[in-house]
């Protein structure tokens, strides 16, 4: 928008992506996720604050429905800061800026921002008189009220953060994912269909042991993605992230294309396809071309000294049926399908009683039998009185009960407090009168009040995607047979290990307590034995 | 992680019935496999792992069984099978693989067999009498056995060919009658490298799910990921001080808090293997690879691990390790000039150059502090992986200088602490010449224990970690209230629990009505407390922890369904493991603001004028929290309304519910508090 605005810079290479090294403040330039609300989350990228921007004095500023905040309030600070909103004049900025209008109208219309990472909420904050000409960055000013964290960029609050640009893998999927095929540091991964990245990200974390050098093999994923516009916003993202050395990310429909990369294998052990036809990838997985086994010149893009982990992430049924079957003529083995089922939970305060504090989420119906008890019997004993008072009077004597106690209630109401002091009915725990009600029934304050409970989110996600986990074990011909039988050879083995029979499991116990007679285990062991015997030898001589 | 099986590896054997044997493969050693055969174990070292074998017969001129590599056309023959018949297109598999199928009787319905393979009904089909199904008697099957052949093919063949109802049965059955005698009698297995995930997964299913607190795969996968557990940078060892022996702890390397990176913190009461997991993820489990075919560091471990163990490893090492820690420790000091090289101690231990006493070995970064209830942790699990925390003169290991460990006391109470407290004894080099070995390796012990510990303890108490995550059955509020302030800001905490209970608890410290009420300056005892006083807030009843250190709490629970994928019979298995369900607590630390922060947003600023204690705290509460929190706590809330409270507790408003509806009639003048002092929201 304006020309002002350093431009993100990475001259320094090997500079550590904040998704792995974050620091311990906040930087100009960095990802930074902001959390508005617990599951409300926006990335920013901080910019310096450098004179105007896009009509701020103050500089790059994000608005949001919780206040304004100028970047240069969230710059070098620690990481998981409250950020207080700042006073931020957004009313005549869209006057300033934006095309002449009718002054009448642009309190309604403000500017909808314009740069990406600023998605402005309306929410018009506290317009003071401002005519925004000043070159220099402005001096901020705390609000009154509202605030944001800030937070350190992680694979998890990424994902949560994210446009939602294609289906994206949340984190109970990858998480499990990433376990199971084996993603450590120092992996090669490959995965097709990056999508969203939010894989990307996770699986970065996993496999990063440091920023490759000059031939050196470092964790690494190769990433492909067939959609040229995501393929280039992800890009972008990649290098705005500092990961575009370890993430190697290519344009490119792998069920005809492969895997390669110049013409060169990736050496990867562990996969992540997430591919709506993964079956039609498979066969460029494998040791050697499955056409051709005698084919010298195909690569293979799996690492040959290394056992090969899969995993294959489909939403329906179909697709998994067809992905196993070509898993198994492809000579996978271990094949394995599994759904998660993730659930998140809030805890509550679950308030029931008639006698605590009138307040939003109490259930003012009786806590117990006790309490429904006690204000049955004080409502018969006013009605009791009433109907005597009523027989002395005597009138309105229609027998309704339902009338009367009605026309008593109401009565009663009128009578005010007084009244219903008057005849408080005393229960052991808690009185139910309406005086009780002043002071919080238990004396307990608000947040200790009634019992805690956790209940389940309103919507779950029942299904996401099926996961099929595969393994292929490395290529193991004669050669290398021969080669390892003549490294170990067969001798003449003595010992046995494993399930062995009783006779060799006794020898061993024996041989174990001779040599470890110094241990105390063994002597209690021992002793119990001795102490065995002899109740043994005392039980016979009892009986006969 | 190796790829090849090496001697004295710990190994997992799957074996035909579904369960796995972990032992150790020591070499010129028979595995026995118990009914599945025996084998000498130098058939399967050097052989990768995955890969399935099959016990051969003997033949009559060796005393042991040979292995075959079972390939992997040949393990999914009969589902290859199934499918060309599903399809229609008959084509036999190729090969070696058809003589290991048997296919089904076609054209028939689908029935349901119970465990034993009976059939229990089927559609449109007489049902097969229960008596008439096998006819080879008991013995005559172990007579198959003893002879052996064709690694138990035969006996299932036979088996199936003698079964009389064989014709009448479906395809169904049949698959499941031949898995289930398969399952029996064949003789192979299939090696897995013993990693967190495969272990785990014994450990839970086998052996002994309640020590490691039942920690499923999908719970290892969320801990590790919410609490951001990763690669931690390049190691970086502090340097040497080279102090002499008469210097004391004023030459102790100083703690350099900017050099601490990546340092997680963890509580771990999985014996280990919570410590594992987290160390998997930071690459420090291990060993090095590249050095896959010298076989230098396994063959000195297996040494020290001669005994034959099949499964639970040193647990009693330990008491005779310690005995041995003079012995060890008297192995000389590059720093005592006088010392005689005599490396005959330890031959077996390639003598590592060891620095001063007050040398660190300890990286600065991509480290594992766990804190431990007891005065030495219990890691017992880790003997897997080749690491014991208790030996004294350890085989090169990348925990030795990635894992720290130090005790509740030592973290909250040093002073208390002997080997924190009591300085460091010093001599002078003539001395200690003077001296008898025994003596010497004592002192340089103890000098050397005081280092480690004061570096442990005062780089702990520096905080700043990257991260804090749990597996304990200590109360995670106790755990936290020591450990938040030693996590550096936005560092995430995972926090695992069998059951939902205690993160519950804990997740109600930081609600929302307690974070108003304590932002809203209504706790008397926060006042006139800075903001580094509050983040080592002692607790009190009504406020344990301060519950503006954590943001984004939550609790989930994960849990993966596995199916079976077989052409035509795809379901969700029937049976699961059951027990702890297991949950994540996660969070972030966060640095509140000073001072008072009020939120801002749409509020429901319906507030009745009153002077009511109750409402007073609500009019607080309200706008001190962040809207959407307000909101979330609505939706939980059943009933939202909000009303004068002049009135009498008598009703609730929600009339038509028939639990209220006897209220109401009796007793509510509904109508007439509509009018006075209902406010709608």
């Amino acid at each position: 928008m304006d020309g002002t605005m350093a431009p993100v810079t990475r001259s320094q290479a090997p500079k550590i992506s904040p998704f792995l090294e974050p620091g311990k403040t906040t930087k100009v330039g960095s990802l930074a996720i902001l959390q508005l609300s617990r599951d409300n989350l926006q990335p920013v990228y901080l910019k310096a604050p450098a004179g105007k921007h896009d009509g701020y004095a103050e500089g790059a500023v994000v608005n949001t429905r919780y206040g304004s905040f100028p970047h240069s309030t969230m710059i070098g600070v620690p990481w998981g800061s409250q950020i207080r909103a700042s006073k931020v004049d957004t009313g005549s900025r869209g006057r300033n800026n934006k095309r002449k209008r009718d002054k009448s109208d642009d309190n309604g219309r403000e500017a909808s921002a314009t740069v990406t990472e600023e998605k402005t909420e309306q929410e018009s904050t506290p317009a003071e008189v401002n005519d925004g000409s000043t070159a220099a960055t402005k001096k901020v000013v705390a609000d009154v009220s509202g605030f944001i964290h800030i937070l350190p960029p992680t694979p998890e609050v990424w994902t949560s953060s994210l446009p939602h640009r294609t289906q994206v893998v949340y984190t109970p999927d990858y998480s499990y994912v990433l376990h199971r095929i084996r993603a450590r540091p120092g992996s090669v991964l490959i995965e097709a269909g990056a999508g969203s990245g939010s894989f990307s990200h996770a699986s970065v974390r996993a496999v990063y042991n440091g920023y490759p050098t000059e031939g050196e093999r470092k964790g690494k994923v190769y990433s492909f993605e067939f959609h040229e516009q995501r393929y280039h916003k992800m890009n972008k993202e990649l290098e705005e992230h500092n990961l575009d050395s370890l993430v190697h990310l290519t344009h490119r429909d792998v069920y005809n294309g492969g895997f390669l990369i110049d013409g060169k294998s990736p050496e990867a052990e562990a996969i992540f396809l997430d591919l709506p036809a993964p079956w039609e990838a498979l066969h460029h997985l494998s040791r050697r071309n499955p056409k051709n086994p005698q084919d010298k010149d195909w690569v293979s893009p799996l690492n040959p000294r290394k056992s090969a982990h899969i995993c294959t992430f489909s939403p329906c049924i179909e697709q998994v049926t067809k992905t196993v079957s070509a898993l198994r003529r492809l000579g996978w083995v271990d094949i394995d399908m599994v759904e998660i089922a993730n659930r998140k939970y809030h805890t509550s305060r679950e308030r029931v009683g008639l006698n605590l504090s009138m307040d939003r989420g109490v259930n003012n119906s009786a806590r117990d039998v006790d309490e429904a008890l006690a204000r049955l019997t004080e409502i018969e004993t006013r009605f009791r009185e009433h109907a005597a008072k009523s027989k002395e009077s005597d009138d309105e004597m229609d027998g309704d009960d339902d009338g009367l106690i009605k026309r008593h209630e109401k009565k009663e109401q009128k009578g005010g407090k007084k009244r219903g002091g008057d005849k408080k009915v005393k229960i052991d725990h808690k009185p139910a009168s309406p005086e009780s009600f002043e002071t919080p029934a238990s004396g307990m304050p608000l947040w200790m009040e009634g019992r805690l409970i956790t209940r389940g989110e309103p919507e779950i996600k029942t299904h996401t995607s099926y996961l099929v986990f595969a393994t292929l074990p490395r290529e193991w011909t004669e050669e290398d047979e021969a080669t390892a039988a003549a490294r170990h050879p067969v001798v003449g083995e003595q010992k046995v290990i494993g399930v062995v029979d009783k006779a060799a499991r006794k020898q061993e116990r024996r041989e174990q307590l001779q040599k470890a007679t110094g241990n105390r285990k063994a002597r209690r062991m021992e002793r119990a034995a001795e102490l065995a015997v002899t109740a043994e030898g005392g039980a016979s001589g009892v009986v006969p | 992680m190796h790829s090849l099986i090496r001697p004295n590896a710990w190994v997992g054997l799957k074996l035909p019935s579904g369960s796995t044997k972990v032992m150790q493969i020591i070499p010129n050693t028979t595995i026995s496999l118990g009914k599945y055969g025996a084998f000498p174990a130098n058939l399967v070292l050097g052989r990768p792992y995955h890969l399935t074998f099959e016990v051969l017969d003997k033949t009559s001129e060796e005393n042991f069984s040979r292995l075959r590599i079972v390939p992997a056309s040949e393990l999914h023959a009969e589902a290859i099978a199934e499918e060309d018949e599903a399809e229609g297109n008959a084509t036999p598999a190729t090969g070696s693989a058809n003589d290991a199928v048997i296919t089904a009787t076609e054209g028939e319905e689908f029935s349901l067999v119970d465990e034993k393979g009976n059939v229990v009904a089927r559609s449109g089909r007489e049902v097969i009498d229960d008596s008439a199904i096998q006819t080879l008697t008991q013995d005559e099957i172990e007579e198959l056995k003893r002879e052996g052949n064709n690694a138990g093919k035969d006996v299932i063949t036979k088996l199936m060919l003698s079964h009389t109802a064989l014709d009448q049965k479906t395809t169904f059955s049949l698959a499941k009658y031949k898995l289930l005698k398969t399952k029996k009698y064949i003789r192979r297995f299939q090696v897995v490298p013993i990693d967190v995930a495969s272990f785990a997964q014994w450990q839970l299913e086998e052996k002994d799910a309640s020590k490691i607190m039942d920690l499923r795969a999908e719970m290892f996968g969320l801990v590790g990921c919410w609490g951001n557990v990763h690669y931690g940078g390049e190691d970086s060892i502090i340097d040497d001080p080279h102090s002499r022996t008469d210097q004391g702890e004023e030459t102790c390397v100083p703690i350099q808090t900017d050099e601490l990176k990546g340092r997680w913190l963890a509580v771990d009461d999985t014996c280990g293997m919570l410590v594992a997991a987290m160390a998997e993820r930071m690459g420090v489990l291990y060993p090095k690879e590249g050095n896959e075919e010298e076989e230098t560091t396994t063959e000195q471990t297996a040494e020290a691990k001669q005994e034959v163990k099949t499964e639970t490893p040193t647990q009693n090492g330990t008491a005779k390790e310690n005995g041995d820690v003079e012995m060890a420790d008297a192995v000389p000091e590059t720093t005592v000039p006088e010392r005689p090289k005599t490396t005959a101690t330890n031959k077996k231990q390639k003598v590592r150059p060891r620095g001063s006493d007050f040398a660190i070995p300890f990286s600065q970064t991509n480290t594992l502090t766990i804190i431990h209830s007891t005065s030495q942790p219990n890691l017992s699990l880790l003997n897997y992986w080749n690491f014991d925390i208790t030996a004294p003169n350890h085989p090169p290991h990348p925990l030795l200088n990635h894992l720290l460990n130090l005790t509740w006391l030592q973290l909250l109470k040093p002073e208390l602490d002997t080997s924190y407290s009591t300085p460091p004894p010093t001599a002078s080099a003539e001395e200690l010449a003077s001296w008898k070995p025994s003596r010497r390796g004592n002192f340089h012990r103890k000098r050397r224990r005081f280092a480690r510990t004061r570096y442990i303890v005062d780089s702990t108490r520096a905080g700043n970690f990257s991260g804090l995550v749990c597996a304990s059955s200590m109360d995670p509020i106790s755990i936290l209230k020591h450990t938040l302030p030693l996590l550096s800001g936005g560092a995430p905490v995972a926090i695992y629990s069998p059951s939902i209970e205690p993160l519950a608890a804990l997740a109600d410290c930081f609600s929302v009505p307690r974070r108003t009420a304590w932002t809203s300056g209504n706790v008397p005892e926060t006042v006139g407390k800075s903001l580094e006083e509050l983040e080592r807030w002692e607790g009190n009843e009504q406020f344990p922890l301060n519950p503006t250190l954590l943001q984004g709490v939550s609790i989930h629970t994960s849990r993966a369904r596995r199916w079976q994928v077989l052409p035509m019979r795809t379901h969700p298995l029937m049976t699961e493991r059951g027990g702890a369900d297991g949950y994540v607590f996660t969070a972030w630390r966060a640095k509140p603001a000073e001072g008072r922060v009020e939120a801002r947003g749409k509020f429901k600023k319906i507030q009745p004028s009153s002077n009511k204690k109750a409402s007073k705290a609500e009019e607080e509460s309200t706008p001190v929290e962040t809207p959407a929190a307000v909101e979330e706590d609505d939706a939980a809330t059943a009933v939202k309304r909000k009303r004068a409270d002049t009135l009498p507790p008598l009703d609730t408003e929600g009339a038509s519910t028939p639990e209220n509806a006897a209220t109401d009639d009796v007793a509510s003048p509904t109508k007439k508090r509509k009018v006075d002092g209902e406010v709608e929201v």
